[in-house]
C-alpha cells in the first residue's frame, strides 16, 4: 500500500510538471490553386464546392478533403472517369487526431492503369459518425470498412454485413482505436475475462459462416456459365 | 516381483507410472507469436526435443497430455484456448511460456488477456521474450521434477495436484479479486487514472489533445 501511495505521488508529480512539447510541427502546406494536380483540379471542376480543400504533405503527396455528403459519387467518378482510372482502393482507414477534433475517414486510392496515387479524406464530427459505403465501388472496401466501424465506431450505410470484425461478436466496450477510450478498455479485468469466455466460439468461428465455400461454388458456376 | 509389501509396491508403482507419464509427454503446441518460433527450434534437430520423449506435437487436444502456450493470447482468443485445454484428458500440465502468456507481457491494453493462468491452471512459467530453446527446456526438465513428485495411489496428493474442479470447467481459472489485482500498479480499467491511459471518460482534459 505504501509502494502505490508513493508511486501515485510520483505520477501526480509527473503530471503536474510542464508538459515537454516538440518542435512545432510546419503545417501542411495548402496546395495552391493553380498548381493543384490533375485529379484534384478535375474534382473541383466536376463537383466544386464539395471539394473543400487540397494538402500536400511530405512534398507531393496529394490529400484532397471532400464533403462526407457525397464522398460516394466522388469516388465512383474517380474510379470510372477516363482519365482517372483509378480502379485500386488500395486502403481505408479511419484516424482520430482527440480534442473533440473530426474523425478522419482515410481512402487511398490507387490507378493502375496511370500509376498515380491519391488520398482522398471526409471529415466526420463526433455527433454524426455516418457515411455512405464504398462497397459497391470496390468489393475491398468490406471488410475495411468493418474495421473501421469496429474501431471508431463509424456507420457506414449502405453496406452489406456490417458487424465488428477484430474484437469478439460479445464486446460491450464500445470502440477502442478512439481517443476518449481508456487504454485498458472500460470493464474490469475480470469482467473482461468472464464476457471473453461466456463466448461461444462456434458461433463464430465456423468457415460456413464466412461463406467462402458457397462464394466458391458460386464463382465456379459462373465461370462455367461464361465458358459455355 | 515381491507383490506382498504394500509400502514398497506404492512407491514402485508411483516411481513407474510418473517415469511413464513424464518420459512421453506429447505437447499441444498453441503458438500465437514469436514464442512460437522459438518452440519450433527446440523441435527442430538442433534442440532436438525427442530426446525428453515429445518428438510428437499433437495438434488434437484428445492426444495430448501437455499444453505449451508460446505467446500472448489476446481475449478473443481466450475462449478457444479454454475451450482446448478443456477438451485435454488427464492427466495433463501446462507450461506458459514466455513473457505474455506468462503476464500479458508489454500489452497491458484492452484486448489482452493478462497471463494465461487466469483462465487455466498453470505448472511452469518460462520467462524470456522469448525464451531461447534452452529456456524451453529448462522448464520441460522442471516439469519433470514436478512430475516425479506426483502419485496415482496417494489418493490424497493425487486429488490436491490433478482433480479439476468441474464447476471450472469454461470458467476463469482465478477468482474476480484476483484477475483485477493484475491490473495494479496503474490501477484497473475503470479506475486507471495515470499516464500510461488517460482519464476514462475525461480525455478531453489531456492537455495535449486541448484544441490548439
Amino acid at each position: 500500500m505504501a509502494d502505490d501511495k508513493r508511486f501515485d505521488d510520483a505520477l501526480d508529480e509527473l503530471e503536474q510538471r510542464p508538459a515537454t512539447e516538440g518542435p512545432e510541427k510546419p503545417a501542411p502546406e495548402p496546395g495552391p490553386a493553380g498548381e493543384e494536380p490533375p485529379p484534384v483540379a478535375a474534382l473541383r471542376a466536376e463537383f466544386g464546392d464539395a471539394v473543400l480543400r487540397h494538402e500536400v504533405h511530405a512534398k507531393g503527396e496529394h490529400v484532397v478533403f471532400v464533403d462526407p455528403a457525397r464522398v460516394r459519387e466522388m469516388l465512383g467518378w474517380l474510379r470510372d472517369e477516363e482519365g482517372q482510372e483509378f480502379d485500386f482502393l488500395l486502403d481505408l482507414t479511419a484516424v482520430d487526431y482527440g480534442g473533440g477534433r473530426p474523425i478522419q475517414i482515410v481512402y487511398q486510392l490507387y490507378s493502375h492503369r496511370r500509376g498515380g496515387m491519391l488520398r482522398v479524406k471526409a471529415e466526420l464530427p463526433l455527433d454524426a459518425l455516418e457515411i455512405a459505403s464504398v462497397t459497391p465501388i470496390w468489393s475491398g472496401a468490406n471488410w475495411l470498412e468493418r474495421e473501421v466501424y469496429d474501431m471508431f465506431g463509424v456507420t457506414f450505410r449502405g453496406h452489406p454485413d456490417l458487424r465488428r470484425i477484430l474484437m469478439q461478436e460479445n464486446y460491450a466496450e464500445g470502440h477502442p482505436l478512439r481517443k476518449d477510450f481508456p487504454l485498458r478498455g472500460r470493464f474490469t479485468r475480470a469482467e473482461q475475462t468472464r464476457r471473453a469466455l461466456a463466448m461461444e466460439v462456434e458461433d463464430y468461428y465456423i468457415p460456413s459462416e464466412l461463406d467462402v465455400v458457397q462464394r466458391a461454388h458460386d464463382h465456379a458456376a459462373a465461370e462455367a456459365r461464361e465458358d459455355a | 516381483m515381491a507383490v506382498g509389501a504394500p509400502e514398497w509396491v506404492t512407491t514402485r508403482l508411483d516411481y513407474v507410472v510418473n517415469w511413464a507419464r513424464r518420459s512421453s509427454l506429447w505437447p499441444m503446441p498453441f503458438g500465437t507469436a514469436c514464442c512460437a518460433i522459438e518452440m519450433m527450434a527446440s523441435a527442430a534437430s538442433k534442440y532436438d526435443l525427442a530426446r525428453f520423449g515429445m518428438e510428437r506435437m499433437s495438434f488434437s487436444p484428445r492426444q495430448a497430455d501437455l499444453f505449451i502456450c508460446a505467446g500472448r493470447v489476446s481475449y478473443k482468443m481466450a475462449p478457444v484456448l479454454r475451450k482446448i485445454w478443456d477438451q485435454m484428458p488427464q492427466p495433463k500440465w501446462c507450461i506458459s511460456m514466455g513473457a505474455c502468456a506468462s503476464s500479458g507481457g508489454v500489452f497491458d491494453a484492452y484486448s489482452m488477456v493478462q497471463g494465461i493462468d487466469t483462465i487455466m491452471p498453470v505448472d511452469v512459467y518460462v520467462p524470456g521474450c522469448p525464451p531461447r530453446p534452452e529456456g524451453l527446456i529448462h522448464g520441460i526438465l522442471m516439469l519433470h521434477e514436478k512430475i516425479k513428485g506426483e502419485s496415482v495411489t496417494d489418493r490424497e496428493l493425487h486429488e490436491r495436484l490433478r482433480a479439476e474442479d468441474p464447476e471450472k470447467v469454461g470458467r476463469a481459472a482465478l477468482p474476480d479479486e484476483a484477475i483485477n489485482e493484475l491490473a495494479k500498479p496503474f490501477g484497473n480499467s475503470t479506475t486507471q487514472n495515470k499516464p500510461s491511459g488517460m482519464v476514462a471518460t475525461k480525455a478531453l482534459e489531456r492537455p495535449r489533445d486541448r484544441k490548439p
